[in-house]
């Protein structure tokens, strides 16, 4: 599991992937939530580009939720893009549909929240 | 049914990697397609790691991990341990109709496995609590 950073704009870009399990979940909670720390209003939003995860237990979904949290506490917003096959198929599962906002594609997220950053996106990675 | 295959473990977190090992194992020589296979791995996970964190409270203990697939179309995972008498899935599913940001967290594991597998079941045998998770061939 790990975690890449890219600041485009006032969009914070995080890739996550690999696999999440309960192994690596606490380090998934330690790796994520710092960076959100300066998620708020207008200066800082974030798009969490789940396509490379290929395996979550639930205490995944748990995190994902205290970033939601976390974000909304500093009234900040954060988004989710590009889940997994395997995510896709377990979404529905977890009734978390109406708390997450999610995009198909990262160019669609970053349309939604910064269009300033949406134009400078390359997509190249 | 007859067994497939079996392996005992620590109730440990990190017993887990060799028990997913050897379902993974079984429910792809058993015919599963891969994504499949992670799905039964995931509910097996999720019962797991339920087991290594909350049957043996005050004392350390092991858990089975046994395979079986029968004669018609059903593989099953039973998941074996000595701990208290302990059902997972009489627990209370979270009310999904509460605000998710507002739902207390955890307790998810549950409706997963209900939802990935085909069926779940569980009874106690003397000092035994037995977990059996079924999944169905693909004709």
């Amino acid at each position: 599991m790990e975690l890449q950073i890219r600041d485009i704009a006032n969009v914070r870009l995080i890739h996550v992937a690999g696999r999440i399990d309960h192994t690596t979940v606490q380090s998934f909670h330690d790796l994520l939530l710092p960076q959100l720390t300066d998620c708020a209003g207008e200066t800082q939003k974030a798009l969490l580009d789940l396509n490379g995860i290929n395996y979550m237990v639930s205490g995944g979904w748990r995190v994902l939720v205290l970033a939601m949290r976390q974000c909304q506490q500093q009234q900040g917003e954060i988004v989710l893009a590009a889940l997994s096959p395997f995510l896709q198929k377990i979404f529905p599962m977890t009734h978390f549909d109406t708390i997450f906002k999610v995009f198909d594609t990262i160019p669609a997220a970053l349309a939604h929240l910064s269009p300033t950053a949406a134009s400078l996106y390359s997509g190249a990675e | 049914m007859s067994p497939m295959t079996t392996i005992t473990l620590p109730a440990r977190i990190d017993s887990l990697p060799r028990g997913l090992a050897l379902v993974v194992e079984c429910a792809t020589a058993a015919g599963f397609p891969p994504q499949r296979v992670i799905e039964i791995e995931l509910a097996v996970e999720e019962a797991l790691a339920n087991i290594c964190l909350y049957a043996y409270p005050d004392r350390r203990g092991e858990v089975e991990v046994r395979c079986l697939q029968d004669e018609m179309r059903y593989f099953s995972i039973e998941l074996i341990d000595s701990g208290i008498p302990f059902n997972m899935l009489a627990r209370p599913a979270p009310d999904f109709t509460v605000d998710a940001t507002q739902r207390p967290l955890g307790g998810l594991g549950i409706p997963l496995i209900r939802a990935l597998m085909d069926n779940a079941a569980y009874h106690r045998e003397g000092a035994q609590n037995i977990l059996r998770l079924t999944a169905l061939l693909p004709l």
